[in-house]
């Protein structure tokens, strides 16, 4: 087995090969985003057309969608959203998350696991009281009743708590020898150091909550106040507007892509090593 | 004045008990060393003290103050970790201005504490670098720095010289004997290291899961072990212990066993006993009148100045030490001689060390008696 490792020629087969496969699994998740884009660009009458080249390219389907919907509105009304929801499942993660790594405390672990198990909850058995309770409320129809219900979330507590239990404990207990308490220890020693996790997680929900199509259909009814209940507007009885069904797509999918390259970094930093020592 | 009283503290873990009922004063300015292998509990008791693990029982007082129940932050106590635990995010100088930040003090004041703190230490340098960019020594003046620059009651240290390597280490060692000799204050400081144990320390406490076994100047644990234990733990290689019976003959007593008859410097006519015979490596020597162990030869090791021979006597394993070459080889039957003052003797139950009282070997049960030297 050592033998054929050390084969020059074998081991060259086998780089190969290993890239053929992911070239292949590359092209196989980029094709339909190409195609999205490449419908925008059609011209009205080639929407149905078949041929890889968009050609020759149009920015009619942009112009009809921006005609119809308040593209900067809705793209305004999505950003607030995700972000709130994000920042607020980051923040109750944290300190949540903290509370579990750093605390001794009685029925820890059953707690942990409760908060754990909430997400093997499906959202259709809570979406109904959710529902009911935002309109006793008088928050259907509103921004706020879509980001309040979702401000906590097990993922981000699960994925800072393995971060957290990786922190090295002797910090925290410097720190609290130093004088901070448990809430000036958390600010001034953990954040700092756990920017990296932070920063991917942040990634993570701000995407999650951007993509979220159900939930806010659900509370914002009929009005269309957020890029992913826009698209409905092309969606008829009489048939799909494709082109500009794809230019908003299209739209929607870029603050996300911007978001990533700019904290791209971070992401890998925090995925491959854990970002600490 | 930083007093610090350990009153029959317990600490256990479940079903295991890390430390164990231990009392133990420390006056103000000694460095006490706790000392043990590892597991013995003597980190345990160092983070009791700093209040980072609550105590089971027992009580702990600093300067006449119950602090058993103090937050660590309210305990005037300072430690430096074995890991260091410098702040990766913050520069030398953040690091060690934290605990003054921490309390609130003022900016000029801050950073002419540091400033002061970093001359003493030689990191003046340094003071912009993240710990990252550190060398161990470095990282480990630094966290002496953050602990200096609180001028605390007390500081606590756990093992702070393991992760150096062995030159750095003796240094350092010779560089925080001088630190407590300039402050004047105490320091209670853990380690495995008997090196550093006997060098540094103004008293030693020994631990061994979980009990105080001895505490004691360097030379008292050295030269009168409390027991089996404290001999077989100190000294490189640590006392030769034997299996003896300790007879009368003619009206003296005698520590025999196979290949041993050691005369002791005890007149009295008493019944057979058993005991541990101890006797240390450099105590042995080669050349006498009369040999009181025989043994054969089974490794001679060099150690640069000196020598040490491995021997076996009747089945236990002996080592001598001596100035080389010693001029053994291995197989060689010889006779070693030892002074009878040097015999130390053990309670082979008890493990604890006998003294002659009176007119009768006697097992100590109070700590106190330990020290008693045998007339």
């Amino acid at each position: 087995m050592t033998d054929s490792w050390q084969d020059p020629r074998s081991r060259r087969w086998r780089a190969v090969r290993g890239h053929a496969v992911l070239a292949v699994l590359g092209l196989l998740c980029v094709f339909p985003i190409y195609w999205l884009y490449a419908t925008s660009l059609r011209r009205p009458g080639d929407v149905y057309s078949l041929s890889p080249l968009p050609w020759p390219l149009s920015w009619q389907s942009y112009a009809d969608a921006a005609s119809k919907v308040d593209v900067l509105g809705l793209l305004g009304n999505t950003t607030l959203v995700a972000a709130l929801t994000s920042v607020g499942q980051l923040l109750t993660g944290l300190l949540a998350a903290y509370a579990f790594a750093a605390w001794e405390f009685r029925l820890k672990r059953v707690l942990y696991l409760a908060f754990v198990g909430t997400w093997l909850v499906p959202f259709q058995v809570t979406m109904l009281p959710n529902y009911v309770l935002l309109f006793q409320l008088g928050l259907l129809n509103t921004l706020a009743g879509v980001v309040i219900p979702t401000l906590c979330s097990a993922l981000g507590v699960l994925l800072l708590r393995q971060h957290l239990a990786g922190f090295p404990k002797e910090l925290l207990e410097a720190a609290r020898m130093d004088g901070r308490s448990s809430w000036t220890t958390l600010w001034t020693v953990v954040v700092p150091n756990l920017r990296p996790a932070l920063a991917a997680l942040a990634i993570l929900l701000f995407v999650n909550a951007w993509n979220e199509y159900f939930w806010p259909a659900m509370v914002l009814r009929r009005s269309n106040a957020m890029l992913q209940l826009g698209l409905r507007s092309f969606m008829g009885t009489e048939g799909d507007d494709w082109g500009p069904l794809m230019a908003l797509a299209g739209l929607a999918c870029l603050p996300v892509f911007l978001l990533y390259l700019v904290l791209q970094r971070h992401i890998v930093n925090a995925f491959v090593r854990s970002g600490l020592r | 004045m930083s007093r610090i009283q350990i009153e029959s503290a317990s600490k256990r873990f479940g079903e295991v008990t890390a430390v164990d009922r231990i009392c133990l004063d420390i006056e103000h300015g000694e460095f006490l060393v706790l000392l043990g292998p590892s597991g013995c509990g003597k980190s345990t008791l160092l983070r009791a003290i700093a209040g980072l693990t609550p105590l089971t029982e027992g009580r702990i007082r600093l300067a006449d103050r119950d602090i058993t129940n103090i937050p660590p932050r309210d305990r005037d106590l300072a430690m430096v970790f074995q890991s260091y635990a410098l702040y990766p995010h913050l520069s030398v100088e953040r690091n060690i201005g934290f605990p003054l930040r921490a309390r609130r003090r003022s900016r000029a004041e801050i950073q002419q504490q540091v400033r002061d703190v970093a001359e003493i230490l030689d990191l003046t340098e340094l003071l912009a670098r993240r710990p990252r960019e550190l060398s161990g020594g470095q990282r480990q003046r630094v966290a002496l720095g953050r602990a200096l620059v609180r001028d605390p009651g007390a500081f606590l240290m756990d093992e702070p010289l393991s992760n150096l390597d062995a030159r750095l280490r003796t240094a350092t060692r010779s560089e925080l004997t001088e630190l407590h000799r300039r402050l004047r204050s105490t320091f209670v400081y853990v380690t495995h290291d008997q090196v550093e144990a006997m060098t540094m320390a103004t008293r030693i406490a020994l631990l061994d899961h979980g009990r105080l076994e001895q505490v004691g100047s360097p030379t008292e644990v050295y030269d009168q072990p409390a027991s089996t234990f404290v001999a077989g733990f100190l000294g490189a290689p640590p006392m030769n212990l034997l299996d003896a019976q300790l007879v009368s003959r003619a009206g003296r007593l005698h520590a025999v066993a196979p290949g041993v008859d050691m005369p002791l410097d005890i007149a009295a006519d008493l019944p057979t006993r058993e005991v541990v015979l101890g006797v240390r490596p450099e105590h042995l020597s080669l050349t006498g009148a009369n040999p009181v162990l025989h043994g054969v030869v089974r490794l001679v090791e060099n150690l640069g100045s000196e020598e040490v021979a491995h021997l076996v006597v009747g089945d236990t394993r002996v080592c001598l030490r001596g100035q080389r070459p010693l001029s053994l080889a291995v197989g060689d039957a010889v006779g070693l001689h030892s002074a009878p003052r040097h015999a130390h003797l053990f309670d082979r139950a008890s493990g604890r060390r006998l003294v002659w009282r009176d007119d009768h070997a006697q097992v100590p049960t109070a700590p106190a008696e330990l020290d008693l030297p045998a007339s």
